[in-house]
């Protein structure tokens, strides 16, 4: 009798997991806010590399960032029932939570950012171990996704991408960046939407998903 | 005349930054306002957003080291334990008589007897656990695979190719894909059935053209065998022959020196 429950509880198990992994993002927020912590570490599994990424591109500090990781997903734990799928995605909720955290850590930390116009040189990905617990199809995605955005933005004009990430990575103001650049204002916004507008229609061209 | 020129010029210069999340409150707020007023707007402010929600994804990827997540879970775990609906405690067991004396062997007898036949039990149970653990480990790799092909079968067709990499008669489990746009100077190498190494020592792509291989750099496999792993070499993908995964000293080596564990024509 034991060993057949413990057959039985494995099987269930195993499928349980197997539907978890095939899940979308709000399925699984709506099972996050059920109290079903599996469903928040798939969604950990899934995200984890790019919200460090995000906090470690806006603080520069790799300890710090991993408390903003462990933050923003304890976040998302205690506010999955305030997620709203018609304001937006899963993943724009998520990054949005790390990078306001990260944002203010910075902040509170008064410490200069990285460089505003990154290279490929140095890049992480490059280096990193692979996570045991990641799906393999999902790094591959997530590598792929990278390099399509990182291919839609060096297509931008430096001035342009230099204006959308001062304000997205570090939150800087139309009036800061002016300031940081010592540009116009009708030159910032000049740029930002111009930026916004090549990157979405370079992305469209590259059958984008992200 | 557009929609657009129909838009508060003020509006039209806040959008972009409101699309970036960097207003000030007051400046959200007026945005905000307008929005629900304006449908026009909205229209314009979903095409500024999706090039905004890209950004992040243009961010390297990090990988977190195993403690984070598991400090996060047992601060989930345990937050989910003080949620739950507490647990009725099983009454406390009667206080049982003292045992006389004499009784103290027959106890011992029937106590070596029924610890045997709880660890026959327990064996038993522990086989046909391993089994149903081996059973959900292959559904598990059998569902990576299907996802992996379907994210294949999404990639755009008229650029990018698969290429199938086998394992050689030293790891003949090896196998794996390369995905790449045979223009592109980089592709995503996607590997299983490569044992883990002992310490000192590493797996090494290397890409060849004929003359001498070029190493890709040293790729990691997870305790499953499983690795990914982007392949960046100064030339294009397509201009190469072949690829090769070699067995090196930790740090690798400058030329293929150890045993070859895959090596497939591209």
């Amino acid at each position: 009798m034991a060993s057949n429950n413990n057959a039985t509880d494995v099987l269930v198990r195993s499928h349980s997991e197997k539907t978890l992994l095939q899940a979308s993002d709000e399925t699984l927020v709506t099972q996050v806010a059920r109290g079903s912590s599996a469903a928040l570490e798939v969604l950990y599994d899934r995200y984890a590399a790019t919200v460090l990424g995000i906090s470690v591109r806006i603080i520069g500090d790799q300890a710090l960032a991993e408390d903003i990781l462990q933050e923003t997903f304890w976040r998302v734990w205690q506010n999955a029932g305030n997620y709203q799928s018609q304001l937006g995605s899963f993943t724009s909720w998520l990054f949005r939570i790390a990078r306001n955290l990260a944002i203010d850590a910075y902040r509170r930390r008064n410490v200069r950012p990285q460089a505003v116009v990154s290279s490929e040189e140095g890049d992480p990905i490059l280096d990193r171990t692979p996570d045991p617990d990641m799906d393999v199809a999902e790094q591959a995605q997530a590598i792929l996704t990278h390099r399509q955005v990182r291919r839609a933005l060096a297509t931008l004009p430096d001035v342009q991408r230099e204006v959308i990430e001062m304000a997205y990575f570090y939150g800087m103001t139309r009036q800061e960046i002016a300031e940081a650049t010592g540009e116009a204002l009708g030159t910032i916004h000049t740029r930002a939407r111009l930026a916004l507008q090549k990157l979405r229609g370079e992305l469209e061209r590259d059958e984008f998903e992200g | 005349m557009s929609l657009k020129d129909n838009m508060d010029p003020r509006i039209e210069e806040l959008l972009p930054f409101y699309a970036l999340d960097a207003l000030t409150q007051d400046e959200r707020e007026l945005v905000e306002s307008y929005l629900a007023q304006h449908p026009e707007a909205r229209a314009q402010l979903q095409e500024l957003q999706a090039g905004a929600a890209a950004l992040p994804h243009g961010v390297a990827p990090v990988e977190p080291p195993r403690h984070v997540k598991e400090a996060l879970m047992a601060r989930v775990n345990s937050d989910a334990e003080l949620r739950a609906p507490a647990t009725v405690r099983a009454p406390r067991q009667p206080a049982r008589r003292a045992l006389r004396f004499e009784d103290i062997f027959r106890v011992l007898s029937l106590g070596a007897a029924a610890a045997a036949i709880v660890w026959a039990f327990v064996l038993n149970a522990q086989v046909a656990r391993l089994r149903s653990e081996i059973s959900a480990l292959n559904e598990r790799v059998a569902t990576q695979s299907q996802s992996l092909e379907q994210l294949i079968n999404s990639l755009p067709r008229d650029n990018v190719v698969t290429v199938s990499l086998k394992g050689t008669e030293a790891q003949p489990n090896a196998e794996g894909q390369l995905i790449a746009d045979p223009k592109d100077q980089s592709a995503v190498l996607v590997i299983t059935g490569l044992p883990p190494l002992e310490p000192g020592r590493t797996y090494q792509v290397w890409l060849i053209d004929g003359g001498v291989p070029v190493s890709a750099g040293l790729l990691t496999v997870d305790e499953n065998g499983q690795g990914v792993f982007v392949v960046d070499s100064d030339k294009a993908i397509g201009s190469f022959k072949a690829l090769g995964i070699s067995i090196e000293p930790e740090g690798g080596s400058s030329e293929p020196t150890g045993e070859i564990v895959v090596l497939s024509d591209l």
